[in-house]
């Protein structure tokens, strides 16, 4: 009785699922604004050197145009704010190919794009650094901290003593996020107040980067932003874009809308890095691992760091006593990278279990009792105990529900005619982790019923966080899910964290859960009386006819969750079919299987899941973003050049989830999913492709000329 | 994009007219190519002429072969009941490209003119003879995977990147088009151009022409032949290397064989050395080899594209075995 009425861990419909498919959902050029005007970025063609002139007569006089905007004439922002990736016009300095130059401002935006092209720059070109191959023979330290070498017992020197070993070099490309709705903001002034539409990942993030980045105050500040058409990192810090629309406003004192375009979004948004990581493994003849170590190397700006964390999976998967992670950097003529879609983890465990499926061919072992007899106790890297750790269930249910046992151990001995199919499994983790976040219910009385709005600001990637918030407040408060309103994606709201990290989940929906708690304990209070059965805040509404009441709650991770190692698991097992002539790969069945703690819905879950997979066959199959080194720029530059994964690659993709309950991480037992879903999987359609053929590709991606 | 008059053309004659008169317009067909370039800035028309209206539409067959109208789209023509019938090689190589809303839109004719899809012909900021003749070739010692191995000159690298035509060449067809005085013929082989010293000119047109249809002799290759497409992913990419065969067979002997290669060149590759050592021998995959093996020997990789040498070998045996198998 009590259950069924509950809404979490039911595969509800998103609630703005309609408003999405009738195109009523608003996203941040959705907005009208009376005279309004357009504006158009335009971008440097060289990588490295100085503007020395900018002439933009011909633009000025283009019909239509009202402002050109460099960094002769923008004004002085505080280039420290917090924003991501520099190009906010502040001097003749160029540091990559496609940095912001400037912005025409005009009535249309195809007068702004025409115009745009009119403009004559003449630049002082300086030998530019973009040749990462050669760059990477003489790397530096990284500057973060959290990147100093990290040695267990005695480290690499370990690998002597081993009986077995791999070492190889496993290579990763350049990657672009390009979410569905590229970036876009559109700004309005009030006096000194300023209104930023802007899909935002974390809210209070953009408010105060784009307060200080203008030398104002955050209140001063508002970002709105209900809806985000996709992001993957790139929306979590935010970029130049958002603060020049503001510029632009500002100084055509009307409301500008500024969005970049598909092109554009290839060097402005940051980007996932390339990455060369040598992973070496020893182990005993048994398969007990005695030394493991991951040696990386990425490149960054040249005036700000970003390194993805590729040795993060490799610092916690497995029970080894000796251990050595490296970071080493080359700073290049290249956009900043950034969080991309399990930044480090899902381009790490592509080395990390590639190179223990090596290993377990040599041994002539099967990969998962491989990985099951290195399970570690506790966390390997820290000593704490696990808050739960599922890695041994994932492989043990997968394999069971994906039909391990029809692989073949002897690779390319599985033909079906010209076609060759191979099975390969690779695990995954993400850390599980709250983070500060204060939410507001409202709760009001009409005609007998019943309604809550829910008040935070956090923000819904469109992975479903609205829903999921609704699911929690309905039960938090004993209403369906229909009686709730979620009100998210503004800066004027309750702060909260953001869509990052996989703290999303945790962190809101612990914020709307303990303010349900808070706002059900004050309404028993407000009626003093005693009750045999704690009733639910919505039987106390009625009952004692309040017809308004509200409150805040402002979470915090448990004090407790520190003492413990908190992370998502999974295993993934891909199924490839390759062409034994073209070459050509399919993916032809795929499973992801996670430990997550609670799932709050399990069909948004599932597609969050289905989509990290997506874009790590991708990873393993065909995306890659090429620079040339001569000029900096990019050589494939468009989705013609750029590769997702189409509906022909991919054929079935399923996901499970391990029914756990760990309330180590938070209250509510939320470990997120979000980053998870990506993390293993190109590995393990790189391990089916060798099953397949044989041939094992350490380059990513798997195309068919490294097939041939 | 630069701002443009848009004419609609009322008939051939007219189209041909308007074209002609101004040096700076262009034809719009479905529009898939050129409103790209024109969004990237590649191609300026100042005027666009709308030939969609023409009544240039039809598929027929003709006393001596096949006619498909310039204007008919790339999905009708591919499962068009007559070329699926009597020219599955065509209806596979149409298939075989773009994405099904691609083909809804693209045009016959427009599909021939498709331009390269070398990023750097794109890219205006870099130099491209092919745009901006004289510039220099940013792909010959840049990012050169998807380019040439056969053919190609220091000035320009680049691939023809249209399947259709791929097909259209093994089948020996012939351009039909408009002049302001006259009708012309083109025959396949001579329409796209190898890029020479004048990388400029993707094909023998002239400003001003109109391509009014494309007419396939009548042929006994149907029940042998066959596409293949090696590309990046499953769809929706461009042939690293594609093939067209057709055979025309005898028993076992082969009569004579209909091979075209995509992504390899400039232009759609015939590949004759193959044709020849093929005719009047047996049809084995001994002499399928040879036959590849040969065709390749001349081809000339660029520093990022050894693979299509390799590549064009196996795809090459490949396409006839599947022609033979029928
Ligand atoms: C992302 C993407 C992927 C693609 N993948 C493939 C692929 O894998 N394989 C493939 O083959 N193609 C592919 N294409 C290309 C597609 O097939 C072409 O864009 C299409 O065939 C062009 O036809 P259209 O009618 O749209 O041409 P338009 O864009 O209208 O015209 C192209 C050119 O031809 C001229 N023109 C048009 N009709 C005539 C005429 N009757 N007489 C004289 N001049 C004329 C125009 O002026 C213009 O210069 C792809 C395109 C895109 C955008
Ligand atoms: S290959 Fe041809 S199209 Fe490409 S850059 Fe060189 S000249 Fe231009």
């Amino acid at each position: 009785m009590e259950n069924s009425t509950k809404s979490i861990g039911k595969g509800i419909d998103r609630i703005d699922g309609i408003l999405k498919i009738t195109g009523k959902a608003t996203y941040a050029t959705d907005y009208p604004a009376k005279n309004m005007a357009y504006a158009v970025l335009f971008k440097s063609t060289i990588a490295a050197g100085q503007i020395t002139k900018i002439d933009s007569t011909e633009a000025e006089k283009y019909p239509g145009v009202i402002k050109v905007i460099t960094h002769e004439n923008a004004p002085r922002l505080n280039t420290k704010g917090g924003l991501r990736g520099g190009a906010l016009l502040q001097g003749p300095e160029i540091i990559f190919h496609g940095q912001h130059i400037g912005i025409v401002v005009a009535e249309t935006f195809e007068q702004a794009t025409a115009a745009a092209h009119l403009i004559k720059v003449e630049y002082n070109q300086k030998a530019e650094k973009t040749n990462f191959e050669k760059l990477a023979e003489t790397p530096t330290m990284p500057k973060g901290k959290e990147l100093a070498d990290q040695v267990r017992g005695a480290g690499k020197s370990a690998m002597k003593t081993a009986e077995v070993t791999v070492e190889e070099l496993y290579e990763t490309p350049i990657e672009h996020h390009h979410p569905m709705e590229p970036h876009a903001t559109m700004a309005m002034w009030e006096g000194d107040k300023l209104t930023l539409y802007n899909g935002s990942q974390i809210i209070n993030g953009a408010q105060t980067a784009a307060a200080a980045t203008l030398n104002m105050k955050p209140e001063q500040v508002r970002i709105i932003s209900p809806f985000i058409g996709g992001g993957f990192g790139s929306k979590g810090g935010q970029w130049a874009n958002l603060v020049l629309t503001a510029v632009a406003a500002k100084m055509v004192n009307r409301p500008v809308k500024l969005a970049l375009t598909r092109q554009q979004m290839f060097n402005s948004v940051g980007l996932r890095q390339r990455n060369m990581q040598k992973l070496s493994i020893g182990a005993t003849k048994e398969g007990k691992l005695v030394a493991l170590a991951h040696e990386i190397i990425s490149h960054t700006a040249i005036n700000d760091e970003y390194i993805e964390p590729c040795g993060d999976c490799t610092k916690i998967m497995y029970d080894v006593p000796n251990s050595l992670i490296t970071y080493r950097v080359v700073p290049m003529n290249i956009i900043l990278p950034t969080y991309t879609r399990g930044p480090g983890k899902s381009t790490g465990s592509f080395a990390l279990e590639s190179a223990m499926d090596e290993l377990a061919y040599k041994l002539k072992m099967d990969p998962i009792e491989l990985r099951i007899k290195n399970e570690p106790p506790k966390d390997p890297s820290n000593g704490k105990p696990w808050s739960s750790r599922t890695t041994v269930k994932c492989l043990q249910e997968g394999a069971k529900a994906f039909g391990w046992d029809k692989r073949k151990a002897e690779p390319g001995t599985n033909k079906i005619g010209d076609d060759l199919i191979g099975y390969g499994v690779a695990c995954g983790t993400y850390p599980a982790r709250q983070r500060d976040s204060s939410a507001i219910i409202k709760l009001t009385l009409k005609n007998k019923v019943v309604h809550a709005k829910v008040e935070i600001a956090a923000s819904d990637l469109g992975t479903g966080t609205n829903t999921i918030l609704a699911q929690t407040a309905a039960d938090g408060l004993g209403l369906p899910v229909n009686q709730i309103t979620v009100k998210l994606g503004d800066s004027d709201l309750p702060p909260a964290a953001g869509s990052v990290g996989s703290v999303g989940a945790s962190s809101f929906a612990n914020a709307v859960n303990d303010a349900c708690i808070k706002i059900t304990d004050e309404l028993l209070a407000k009626s003093g009386k005693q009750f045999f059965v704690r009733p639910t805040a919505a039987q106390l509404m009625i009952s004692e006819s309040f017809t308004d009441f509200q409150t805040r709650s402002d979470s915090k991770a448990p004090a407790e969750a520190e003492k413990y190692s908190a992370h998502s698991f999974n295993a993934n097992f891909a199924e490839v079919r390759v062409n034994s002539i073209t070459g050509m790969v399919k993916v032809t069945r795929f499973l992801a299987v996670t430990g997550a703690g609670k799932i709050l819905n399990p069909k948004t879950a599932r597609s969050q899941i289905i989509g990290g997979n997506v874009w790590g066959i991708g990873m393993a199959l065909t995306e890659e973003s090429v620079i040339d080194p001569r000029y900096g720029n990019f050589a494939t530059r468009s989705f013609a050049d750029y590769h997702v994964p189409t509906n022909l690659d991919i054929g079935n993709l399923d996901a499970m989830f391990i029914n756990e309950e760990d309330l180590i991480p938070n209250k509510m037992g939320v470990k997120g999913i979000g980053e998870v879903g990506i993390v293993g999987v190109a590995a393990a359609v790189a391990n089916a492709v060798f099953n397949a053929t044989g041939k094992r590709v350490r380059s990513l991606p798997i195309t068919p000329d490294k097939l041939l | 994009m630069k701002p443009f008059q848009f004419i609609s053309a009322t008939n051939p004659g007219d189209a041909v007219a308007r074209l002609t008169k101004n040096p700076e317009a262009a034809f719009l067909g479905g529009g898939t190519n050129l409103l790209d370039l024109m969004k990237e800035h590649v191609s300026l028309p100042n005027e666009i002429i709308d030939i969609g209206n023409l009544s240039l539409k039809e598929i027929k067959a003709t006393a001596t072969g096949f006619h498909l109208g310039a204007l008919a789209k790339n999905t009708e023509t591919a499962n068009h009941p007559l070329i699926r019938k009597h020219l599955p090689l065509l209806s596979k190589a149409i298939l075989a490209g773009a994405s099904a809303q691609i083909r809804n839109m693209a045009t016959n004719g427009g599909n021939l003119l498709q331009r390269t899809r070398c990023s750097y012909f794109y890219d205006i900021s870099m130099p491209c003879n092919k745009r901006v003749p004289g510039s220099g070739c940013a792909a010959l010692e840049g990012f050169n995977r998807m380019h040439a191995i056969f053919g190609w000159s220091e000035q320009c690298v680049a691939v023809y990147p249209s399947d259709m035509a791929i097909a259209l060449s093994a089948l020996n067809a012939t351009v039909k088009v408009k002049t302001s005085v006259a009708e012309r013929l083109i025959p396949f082989k001579d329409f796209h151009l190898l890029p020479g010293n004048h990388p400029e000119k993707d094909n023998s047109l002239a400003h001003g022409e109109l391509i009014t249809g494309i007419e396939i002799p009548n042929n006994s290759l149907a029940a042998h032949s066959a596409y293949v497409k090696v590309r990046d992913r499953n769809s929706y990419a461009f042939a690293l290397v594609s093939v067209a065969a057709g055979l025309s067979l005898n028993g076992n002997l082969i009569q004579s064989a209909h091979l075209a290669m995509g992504g390899v060149a400039h232009k759609p590759w015939r590949a004759l050395q193959a044709e020849d050592f093929l005719k009047g021998k047996p049809a084995t995959i001994a002499n399928f080899t040879k036959a590849a093996e040969l065709e390749m020997a001349s081809a000339k990789a660029l520093p990022n594209n050894r693979f299509k040498i390799e590549m064009g070998r196996k795809t090459l045996i490949n396409a006839l075995q599947l022609a033979f198998k029928g």
